[in-house]
Order: C-alpha cells, then structure tokens, then sequence
C-alpha cells in the first residue's frame, strides 16, 4: 500500500537517526502488516456496486440527490482499504462477492443489471440478517455505516440535503424554526 | 579553524521557559515584558498561528476520511486513539505513541501534543475560577496536604489573566463559583433557559446553571477577532477566537524583541551547580538530530505539562539531589490526580419544536459544584459539576438498520425532539501512592528513560459517579425532561486531560516540593507552575488557575532577582 511504501522510504532516508527500537518497530510492523495483508483491492466494477447499493440506502429524492451522485461509490472502498483493518475487509469484500451472487441466484442478473425494486429486495433480506446477527459485524452493516457517514459529510449531503455555513458569525438559540427548514450540517 | 568561544555566552539568557503550552506561553510573555531575555524551548515542532492550521477552514468533504483514522494512524497513536480528540482533522498535533512510549502500571490514557503552543491549541477552553472552598479542602478532610494560598492570594491574578486572555461568561455572583472580568456570555438556548429556570426553581435556588465560562472571545481583542462559532477550535482558530499561546501570549512575547524560541528541544535535565546552590541552565537533545546541548540561565521556569515536567525533575539527579531536582520530600511524582468524568444522564422535550438554532456554539452549559456544601452531605467527600448542552441536531434511525429515500430525507432535517444531556466532572482526591517515578528499563526515541505511571480511582471516585449519573437524571426529570436515561461511558485516569499533582505547592518542605510562590524550596531559582504544582484539583476545569499562578511566580521571581535574593 502507498502509505507503507513512502513511510519506509521516510524511515530510511533518516539514515542512522532513528533508535534501533524505532527501526525494529517500524520495520517489524511493516512486515507484519505485509504477511497479514489480505489484499483487499477494489475494481471500478466494485465501485459501480457500490454506487448502486449506496443509491438504495440513500436514494434520490425530491428533497436531494443520493449517495450516488455524491461520490459513495469511490468514496466506501477508499475507507475500507484505508481505515479497515485484515479482517474487517475480508468480511466485507466477501460480503460484497455473496451479495452479488445472491443478485444471480435470485433474480438472474447482475446486480448492475437487476432493477431498483429488486435491489431493495435484496438489501430488505440482508438488512433482516444483520439484524439477526446484531453483535456481529457484516457487509451490510459497514456499508450502510459507511454511506450514512460518506453522504453527510460529502459536499451534496452538506449543502443539498442539509444546510452548509462555512462561517456563521454568530448564535442564536431561539430561532424560530420555518417549516420545511433543514438540518444544519455540524462538521 | 574556527573556535566559536562565544557559544556560552550565546547560550546564556535571563531565564529558561520549559514548554510552550498554556502555562508556558504566559511565562514567555510575562517575564519578557518584564524586561527579561528569555529562552523558550519547545520539544515539538513550530506551529505558526494562521499559517499553520491547515485543517481549519476545509468543510467536511474536504478531510479525506471525514474524520476516521487510518490504520496507520491507529498503529502509531495506540493510546492517543483511545478517545476522541484524536481524528483525522487534528492528527498532526497528537503525539505518535511509539516514539514516546511510557509504562502503565495500571490503564492512564496520556494524551499529549509536542508542538509549539502545546494543548492550548486543543484545549476545551472551559475556564472556571477555583473558590475559597476548594482551597480549604485538603485541611478540612486531611487528604493532600493543605493548599500554601488562599483566594485571596490569587485573587488579583484571575483577573489579570483573564483580562488578557478573553473569558466570556455570566455574572452569578455564585460563592463556590466566583465572577470573573468577563466579556459578554454566550447565549443559551431556548431549551437550555427552561432547564435552568426549573431546576433552579425546583431546589430553591440551592443549585445554578450557567452559560460555560470558555475562553473564546464574544468581541474583539488585542486584535483578534470575535468568535465566528463555527466550533472548530481545536484545530486552531484563523480568526483567534480562543485563547492559545499563538493567538495570544506568544505574539505578545515576541513584541517585546526579547524572547527566543527554539522548537525541537527537548530538555532532558536541570543542571545543578552545587556550590551556588542554584540550577545553572539546561541540557538539551535536539529532536531532529538528536546532538546535545546546553543553556544557561538565571532563573528557570518548568511548564512542560504535569507529567512532562515532573519527569524532568525527576531525571535531573546529583549528589546533592540524588532523588530528582528538589526532592528532599520524596513527594515528586506522588499524588497524581485526574478528573473522572463521561457518566451523566440524557433526556428529551416535547417543547420548543418551533424553535431551532443559529450557528455552531462552542460552549455548553456549567453547573457548579452543590454536593457537601451546606445541609447538602453526601457519602463520599467533596464533589462534581456538570458540563452539558441541549440540542435539536442527531435525527436518529426509527427502525433499526432502516435505509431509503424516507430515511434519507428524515435524516436531512432536526431531530422532532430536543434532547438534553448532563455530563459529570468529578474531583479526585490525592493519594499519595498514586504516582509516578522513572522507568530505566525502557527508552523512548531519544535514549531517555520513561515514564511509570501508577494511578487509579479509589472509593471516593467510585461513590461520586453514582450521583453524578442519579442527581444529573433527577434534575432532568425535574425539569419536564422524558425518556430520561443515565449512563456510565467508563473512564480511566488520563481522560480528562486534567492531569495534575506530582510536584505539589505547600508551605512545609518536607511534605511539598514548592513553596507558595510555585518557587522550589530547595532550588530557589527554579519555578513551577503548570498542572503538576497542584496540591488538589476541585472539578472546575483548571487551565485557567495555571495561568494565574504562572502570572503571580513570575511577578515575584523578577522582584526577587531584581533583589538579588535569587
């Protein structure tokens, strides 16, 4: 992985500045990070799934644009591969693979290819399955985690689903409140 | 071949500042402007006030995670990770645990920032007078030792930093929690008045709720500009809004022409001259290229954080001091103290659904100690305030793991219900085998020794959390809250980021290390005055009583070197 790679490079370039305790540290956990790696890369096939299964969680609306035009689709793979550790990941990349058969199985398609009402289906009985399995974790529940926190915090979630002020200015806290008014996005 | 035989000289100030952070930054400015040449050595890298805040104006989709830590990040800050205020906006100003390893007896979360400014940068900003109260309280009960001042004594030194530093807040005229020079209050919410108002009026005005005291400015000052509540603060404030040693201390310093600062310099010892009795300056190892070496100085003040500077002392050992600088006692490293806090109680309103908010407040609410206080008696001594808030923001799901465009649009508009939350700051008492000492048997990334750290919570902590969740619940019941429920989120001594004790101030040298000028009884030109003076801790926030006390030694070390008594 990039980060690993330029961090290394960093260690090295201290040439014989960094204790032996620090070097076995970061050079030890480089290796072991290296053997425990499960690999988890994401194809842009992946991404187009995703896309769709973030669309389902949070759909266009009257109100807004969905998770798919915000960017979910790049945007959950990049945590996973970043903020995820070994075997979270594998969790949810043979989540996503079983989600994708279950499309073939069921209703003898792609998921790319089967339509939204037969995606919500699909996401219905998985959703019924996580929460069957509350303590554990699963594929379905990262990945709604993981649009929710993407969405609202991406720039359509912001400023189109909620309401953005880069700067305020002030506080009132007796405002009265105008119907329809949206959420304030808080950071 | 060139000899620079002025090195010493070059190297030899007025007085030595250790540390950059809340009560370091004030040594800076007050002894400059005394008139002193001064040295201040930072262990961390420089961060310029502006410049440098590079997380500060980006809007959420611009942090790359939005916020989550990366696996790396994670690997490196095991302990910093361990709590909230390390994310991924503010990862650069929390240091990388394994660099810097220390050895936990039992579980203390040492959360900590090498870099100029230190945690006046992240800082929570509460800033509470401690009252004549809390300064009796050891003499009353018998644990600690007793305190060697009185209000009265700092008395004239809250006002003079909070003059200078900009503490907004609320007149109360309150005995246990007394007024400070106050800008103009940040303003509760709808919600939050009514609480006040019931709860006030429900135990007969034997209890108060007040706007947070926070040292974020509600106009401008000294040139900074006026807070913008955009609650982003601990990522350093382009507008100095709050209080820090680069919006406020440090650019006061630096107009005098008289201060140095020198980054990246981490001071191992105190050097110890034992025919004049007196410290003589400072050992350093430069954090870069880790060469060593020395300054010099007439008076030397040690504000590198409670732990950070007790660990100093306690390194800076010789014949005359075999057990650390000033150590006759035996008390440096004992009596570390920490606030417990993370239990409290949470409830919902029906009222105020036409009402809403304007702006991000970077502020809560206080409610000052009231327990053994009066005919208020308890079965645990001393006592806790609570911080809280109300809020209409954190739309939650109905159905569990629901998802779809109903969802969706739910979750783009305020909560149908306020929702009220109480959380609990409780005092800890001294015990002296809470402690700290040196661990020789572990290096950190220079070749010094580490830290051992010893602490816990005792019975008296254990009891108070009972009542800081039950009366925080009942006072939110008595104000027409529903649904009210406690809860205890754990915590361990660390938490707080109060850390206190360990080179504690008192009038008998053989039960303190300093005396009540924060002055070292047995090295009279050496100063303390940041969190590891404190002879007790109360429940208020204490950064703004490092700042008083740190203005008042400085005041008195000038006198005295200009009596030559030092």
């Amino acid at each position: 992985m990039n980060r690993r790679e330029v961090l290394k490079k960093i260690a090295l370039g201290m040439g014989g500045i960094l204790s032996a305790t620090t070097m076995g540290v970061l050079f030890e956990s480089f290796t072991l990070l290296e053997s425990k790696k499960n690999g988890v890369l994401f194809t842009t096939t992946d991404e187009a799934i995703l896309a769709e299964f973030a669309e389902v969680i949070l759909p266009t609306t009257k109100l807004s644009p969905g998770a798919k035009e915000a960017g979910l689709g790049k945007f959950i793979p990049m945590i996973v591969a970043d903020c995820y550790p070994p075997n979270m990941q594998t969790i949810f990349s043979d989540g996503l693979k079983e989600m994708q058969n279950r499309a073939v199985k069921e209703y003898h398609n792609d998921f790319l290819k089967i339509t939204p009402q037969q995606r919500k289906e699909l996401l219905d009985s998985l959703r019924i399955e996580a929460l069957q399995n509350k303590k554990a974790p699963s594929f379905f529940k990262i990945a709604r985690d993981l649009t929710i926190l993407g969405y609202f915090s991406s720039e359509i979630g912001c400023t189109k689903a909620r309401e953005y002020l880069p700067v305020p200015g002030y506080y009132d806290g007796n405002v009265t409140y105008k119907k329809g008014q949206k959420a304030w996005t808080l950071n | 071949m060139n000899i620079n035989t002025n090195l010493k000289e070059e190297n030899t100030y007025d007085a030595i500042v250790i540390g950059s952070g809340i009560s370091g930054g004030w040594a800076a400015k007050e002894l400059t402007e005394k008139g002193l040449k001064v040295l201040m050595l930072e262990r961390g890298m420089n961060i310029e006030h502006i410049k440098d805040y590079t997380s500060a104006m980006k809007a959420p989709w611009q942090i790359p995670h939005r916020g989550k830590l990366t696996e790396e990040q994670k690997r490196t800050h095991p302990v910093q990770i361990r709590d909230y205020p390390y994310n991924e906006a503010t990862e650069k100003w929390w240091v990388n645990d394994l660099e810097c390893p220390y050895t936990e007896i039992k579980r203390f979360d040492w959360y900590r920032g090498f870099h100029l400014g230190g945690k006046s940068l992240m800082w929570g900003r509460q800033s509470y007078r401690f009252s004549e109260h809390n300064f009796e309280d050891n003499k009353k009960d018998g644990h600690g030792n007793d305190w060697p001042i009185r209000y009265n004594d700092i008395a004239p030194w809250y006002d003079y930093v909070e003059k200078f530093a900009g503490i907004s807040g609320q007149k109360e005229n309150w005995p246990l929690l007394p007024d400070g020079q106050f800008m103009p209050p940040m303003e509760m919410n709808c919600l939050e008045k009514s609480v006040k108002k019931r709860i006030e009026e429900h135990y007969n005005h034997t209890r108060l709720m007040t706007i947070g005291r926070t040292a974020n400015i509600t106009v401008p000052h000294n040139g900074r500009t006026n807070c913008q509540y955009r609650n982003l603060c601990s990522r350093g404030c382009p507008f100095g809004g709050y209080f820090s040693t680069q919006s406020a201390t440090l650019p006061a310093a630096m107009a005098t022409k008289k201060l140095t600062v020198r980054p990246y310099s981490i001071v191992n010892h105190i050097i110890y001259d034992k025919d004049s009795k007196k410290a003589k300056g400072v050992m350093v190892i430069d954090a870069q290229t880790n060469k060593t070496m020395e300054f010099y100085a007439k008076i030397i003040f040690v504000n590198g954080s409670t732990l950070g500077s007790t660990f100093i002392l306690l390194n800076s050992t010789s014949e005359a001091h075999p057990n650390g600088l000033g150590n006759a006692s035996g008390q440096l490293g004992q009596n570390l103290m920490d606030h417990h806090f993370r239990c409290g109680a949470v409830g919902k309103s029906d009222d105020f659904k036409d009402k809403y908010v304007y702006g991000r407040r970077a502020n809560g609410i206080y409610i000052p100690r009231y327990q053994n206080v009066g005919d208020d008696k308890r079965d645990y001594l001393r006592g806790f305030g609570y911080q809280g808030g109300a809020s209409r923001d954190g739309a939650t799901e109905i159905a569990e793991m629901e998802f779809g465009g109903d969802f969706k649009d739910r979750m783009s508009f305020p909560d149908d219900t306020w929702t009220m939350n109480l959380t609990g700051f409780g005092e800890m008492l001294p015990y002296q085998e809470n402690r700290v000492y040196i661990d020789y048997s572990k290096k950190d990334k220079w070749g010094q020794p580490v830290l051992a750290i010893d602490c816990e919570y005792k019975e008296n902590e254990e009891k108070m959390r009972e009542d800081m969740m039950n009366d925080a619940a009942e006072m939110l019941e008595a104000a027409g809250l529903k649904n009210v429920t406690t809860y205890d989120n754990g915590c361990s001594p660390g938490m707080a980021i109060h850390e206190m004790g360990t080179a504690r101030m008192g009038n008998d040298p053989k039960e303190s290390i300093l005396n009540k000028w924060n002055q070292m009884h047995e090295v009279n030109n050496v100063f303390v005055t940041d969190g590891s003076c404190m002879p007790s801790i109360a429940s208020q926030n204490p950064s703004l009583t490092f700042m008083a006390l740190t203005a008042r030694a400085c005041d008195y070390a000038v006198k005295e070197l200009k009596k030559k008594n030092i």
